[in-house]
């Protein structure tokens, strides 16, 4: 094996090495849960916080016996949660900001998340 | 919203839909020139950064006494595409700027200009970048694009290499809280040669755009673009009517679930 090639692998097996470190480091890092319950056709709470740059769980219980779907565009997730039932929604790590929320059945129906 | 363009924008995590694309091509060179691509496009979001497309094409051409073009009416199953989307940067509270990369590999069986038999394997790259002008109102894109593909008539010998570059920008602003209207300007260049070995010809296409949300889930895009400039290399007349068509329309409806 010439020296130019041994070089090249380390220099690959170090890079994969660093990549797996990463992943597992994030994967590690705890995600913050937060719950939220629609009814009435309103979100309780309607103001979530949460904090910045840390992974998030999102807890969506449809209280009402309609279905809704909790969408949201700035967060990126659309989902549907049956009356009665429970969803559970995991966010990338955020920046700080406002982002909405909203019931895509009845799109008046909205909640902002507050991440500092 | 940006017509031809595209937008950062992937969609929701979860997101599925069906779409309904019909894209139309009029006017080469002198006589008669229609064709109407209509594809099925499964579309999916499976997570914050990613999405993709599935695609099956039809084609129907209508040509006759155009310069260089033998008369063609025919339809048919023309080919299959998917489209590969992720996103690098969200708009939103994260960044003031979307941005997006995709791939698009589409393997066709009918040529798209005289409607003939071939083998046509392409690929397009496109970056695009879009930004709030006025927050919920005024939106601005720009889209870079580069397309190589090799194509080969049943009846040929040998493949012909080609590559396109496209630059694009548009402006879409939402009137009504469903109801979005804009414009866009594309300069397309096409080449021989995988890597703009030799300058075919390029064109300059301006049209409007509109967008319908009928319903939180049904969406209708449409779009029209003329060519108001260009030049064939080896044509001293006006326009590029060889390598580009005269005038386009696309037209989108999509139903998500």
């Amino acid at each position: 094996m010439t020296p130019v090639r041994k070089n090249y692998e380390r220099v690959v097996s170090s890079a994969v090495f660093a990549i797996l470190l990463s992943a597992a480091t994030a994967s590690a890092q705890e995600s913050t849960t937060l719950h939220i319950t629609l009814k009435g056709n309103r979100f309780q709470p309607s103001e979530l916080s949460a904090p910045a740059n840390k992974p998030l769980t999102i807890v969506v219980t449809n209280g009402d016996s309609a279905p809704a779907e909790f969408e949201s565009t700035t967060l990126r997730v659309e989902k549907v949660v049956t009356g009665g039932g429970t969803i559970s929604l995991n966010i990338r790590p955020l920046a700080p900001g406002r982002y909405r929320f909203f019931n895509d059945f009845h799109q008046e129906t909205d909640g902002y998340l507050v991440v500092k | 919203m940006f017509g031809f363009l595209d937008g950062s924008d992937i969609g929701a995590q979860g997101e599925q839909s069906i779409e309904l694309e019909t894209t139309g091509s009029y006017g080469h060179r002198r006589g008669h020139f229609t064709a109407i691509e209509q594809e099925i496009e499964y579309e999916s979001v499976p997570t914050q950064f990613f999405a993709y497309e599935l695609s099956a094409h039809g084609m129907l051409h209508s040509v006759s006494g155009v310069e260089g073009v033998a008369n063609n009416h025919s339809a048919s199953f023309s080919g299959l595409s998917g489209k590969f989307s992720y996103l690098i940067l969200g708009r939103g509270p994260e960044s003031p700027i979307g941005l997006t990369v995709s791939a698009e590999p589409e393997w066709a069986r009918i040529d798209d200009v005289d409607g003939t038999r071939t083998a046509d394997f392409s690929t397009e790259f496109r970056i695009a970048a879009d930004t709030e002008l006025i927050a919920n109102r005024l939106y601005a894109a720009v889209n870079i694009a580069y397309e190589p593909g090799v194509a080969k008539g049943v009846h040929d010998a040998t493949w012909e290499h080609s590559s396109g570059l496209t630059l694009g920008t548009g402006l879409a602003y939402r009137i009504t809280p469903t109801v979005t209207v804009g414009g866009a300007v594309e300069y397309d260049r096409a080449y021989d040669g995988l890597t703009f070995q030799t300058f075919d010809g390029h064109a300059l296409y301006v049209g409007p755009t509109l967008m319908i949300n009928f319903t939180p889930k049904i969406l209708l895009a449409a779009a029209f673009s003329a060519q108001v400039w260009g030049h064939a290399v080896g044509d001293s007349r006006a326009l590029d009517l060889t390598n580009f068509e005269r005038y386009r329309s696309n037209l989108k409806l999509e139903f998500e679930f």
